[in-house]
């Protein structure tokens, strides 16, 4: 029993066909898992980036007419300024059609909320498949192992001395498995707990926005609305 | 500004998963490489837990440089290890039973080396002198029933020319004696045929018939003799050839026969190679297992005096005494002597007293008859280490 035929490749090359099939599921899982990682690390970053770009703006005392003239009505923006823009749009689409303070705020704040909905929806997207190889793939693993245990002791039965040479090598590729298990559900179990908390720090601040642009939006119309009544 | 923003972001948006999914990809290409890596490993040996060591010295065989090797390694370790602040006059190398311990396989492991080098050489030495012996003596062989046969051929051609220069002798006297009797007989013929025919003989005549007869014989004698020349010539011509064709045969059967013989030989030479090297091996073997047998011995003499041994309450770790233990034929202890002292008389008695307890080594007796004699002095080192 060599280094050679302990090395990993070469366990790998001979495991029976029920762990290779593990190992590659495994493989797939951990490729998906690390695409989903860094493609949510730099949409977070960029999302969180963009959000205290937007905040600064916002409260720099720009005029909210022009900052909604500033966008684009064909480019949905991310983030706080899509809450800002469906709101303002539909503070502008109600203000002109009643008089109603309640409808006005009603009509806004709803919007506002399916905005922060979809803004939810965007930036927890994937994380689900992170959480699912978190949790699954250790089992996908241990299937494994259990597997090329029981191909051991298969070999075992029919070995006419069970020495530890006749074991060691099926319980070494087994436990590979295992550890490919493992290697798959760390980072995703790490990431996902550091993504979905960013995630949701992220959305508790687009709902912070919503709040004070709501209580703006309220102050204006309590302005407005006073000497219309 | 707001509009730079928004195509930056769709042109992320649109690549959003190609940066990612070749990092990812590469990440594990990185993990997958560097488990093919092999990390130089430090085979480093698990430092025995064994608080005596047993050093093999002095036997009969080993050479006085190998023993003057080990003796100034030893030295050398325990000068390696500089004097700590014990009162103990002689620092035991604490580190050096490692190396004192593969000193002494090295050295066993030079010797059986040596040795079977040695035999190596000798067989082959042996091998090849058998081989050239071998080939000298077809050789010579080979010469002497070439000359044997060089010397009958000869033999037998001189017997056949003598034999044929007294066949040819013979025939001609033959020969003369029919012509002489032929020619007596026509001149009593003549004769007769005178007295009866002619009463009156002419002289003349006669001596004219006399004469004519006589060149007549002397005409009939050459040509007799020279075809019997020709006869001669033509037989010892035909003798010629078939000795030469037999000559010719014969030396083309012991052409092939030599070249049989050194074939064999060469054959027989090639056999007795295979031999040696098998025998080699076998010694090669057998040297291996009989190193095995003294480690084994080694081992179980260093266990069971460690099992027997007990360490003074006095004794410090850094203490270290050695003990030359000679064993009678049985594994019994003719002799431990205390040969390099701790210091520390009651450190010495008691490692005395621990090879004392632990005899008789019966094991001994199990190993092969040149092993005993090697193994029936050695050296024991004690140290009590961190086994208190």
């Amino acid at each position: 029993m060599n280094e050679n035929t302990m090395s990993i490749p070469h366990l790998v090359a001979n495991a029976s066909l029920v762990v290779q099939l593990v190992l590659l599921l495994l493989v797939a899982a951990s490729l998906f898992s690390w695409v989903v990682i860094f493609q949510r690390s730099f949409a977070l970053n960029r999302a969180q980036k963009s959000h205290e770009q937007f905040e600064s703006t916002f409260w720099s005392g720009v005029d909210l007419n022009d900052l909604y003239r500033d966008i684009p009505a064909d480019d949905a923006r991310r983030g706080a300024e899509n809450i800002f823009q469906s709101g303002f749009r539909e503070f502008h689409r109600l203000a002109p059609k009643t008089q109603r303070v309640d409808t006005v705020l009603e009509g806004v704040q709803r919007s506002m909320r399916v905005a922060w909905s979809r803004e939810e929806n965007r930036l927890t997207k994937h994380l689900v498949l992170l959480a699912t190889v978190a949790s699954a793939s250790p089992y996908i693993g241990l299937f494994g192992t259990v597997w090329g245990i029981m191909g051991s002791f298969q070999s075992l039965s029919m070995a006419q001395q069970a020495t530890l040479a006749t074991v060691a090598p099926w319980i070494a590729e087994a436990l590979i498995a295992t550890a490919m298990g493992l290697l798959a559900a760390i980072p995703a179990v790490i990431f996902y707990n550091r993504l979905s908390s960013q995630a949701t720090r992220l959305l508790g601040q687009y709902e912070d926005f919503a709040e004070e642009f709501y209580a703006i939006l309220h102050r204006n119309l309590q302005g407005r609305d006073a000497p219309a009544r | 500004m707001s509009k730079r923003w928004g195509q930056k972001h769709r042109r992320q948006q649109a690549g959003s998963y190609f940066w990612p999914t070749v990092l990812a990809v590469l990440l594990h290409l990185a993990v997958f490489a560097f488990s093919l890596l092999k990390l130089p490993t430090n085979e480093e040996t698990p430092d025995s837990s064994s608080i005596v060591q047993a050093t093999l010295v002095s036997t009969e065989t080993r050479t006085d440089v190998a023993q003057q090797v080990s003796e100034q390694r030893s030295a050398a370790n325990a000068e390696e290890k500089p004097s700590e602040p014990q009162p103990e006059p002689e620092p035991p190398a604490e580190t050096s039973p490692g190396k004192l311990e593969q000193a002494v396989i090295d050295q066993a492991e030079d010797m059986a080396a040596r040795e079977e080098q040695k035999a190596l050489e000798q067989a082959e030495a042996e091998a090849r002198a058998d081989a050239e012996r071998r080939a000298e003596q077809a050789k010579r062989e080979a010469e002497e029933a070439a000359e044997r046969k060089a010397k009958r051929a000869a033999e037998a051609e001189a017997q056949r020319k003598q034999a044929a220069a007294e066949k040819a002798a013979a025939e001609k006297v033959a020969a003369e004696k029919a012509a002489e009797e032929k020619r007596q007989q026509e001149a009593e013929a003549q004769r007769k045929k005178e007295a009866a025919e002619k009463a009156v003989a002419e002289k003349a005549a006669e001596e004219k018939r006399q004469k004519e007869a006589e060149a007549q014989r002397k005409k009939e004698a050459a040509e007799k003799a020279a075809a019997e020349k020709a006869a001669e010539e033509k037989r010892e011509k035909e003798a010629e050839a078939q000795r030469k064709k037999e000559a010719a045969e014969k030396a083309a059967a012991e052409k092939a026969a030599e070249e049989k013989r050194q074939k064999e030989a060469r054959e027989a030479a090639e056999a007795a190679m295979q031999r040696e090297l098998e025998g080699q091996k076998e010694a090669a073997a057998k040297a291996r297992q009989a190193e095995q047998a003294a480690n084994g011995f080694i081992a179980i003499v260093r266990r069971a005096v460690e099992q027997a041994w007990l360490i003074p309450a006095g004794a410090s770790d850094s203490m270290s005494a050695t003990l030359n233990v000679r064993l009678g034929p049985s594994g019994e202890v003719l002799a431990a002597t205390v040969a390099t002292s701790s210091g520390d008389s009651s450190f010495d008695r008691s490692a005395v007293q621990a090879v004392e307890q632990a005899a008789p080594f019966i094991e001994l007796r199990d190993l092969p008859a040149t092993q005993q004699s090697e193994l029936r002095q050695f050296n024991l080192r004690f140290t009590p280490g961190d086994v208190r």
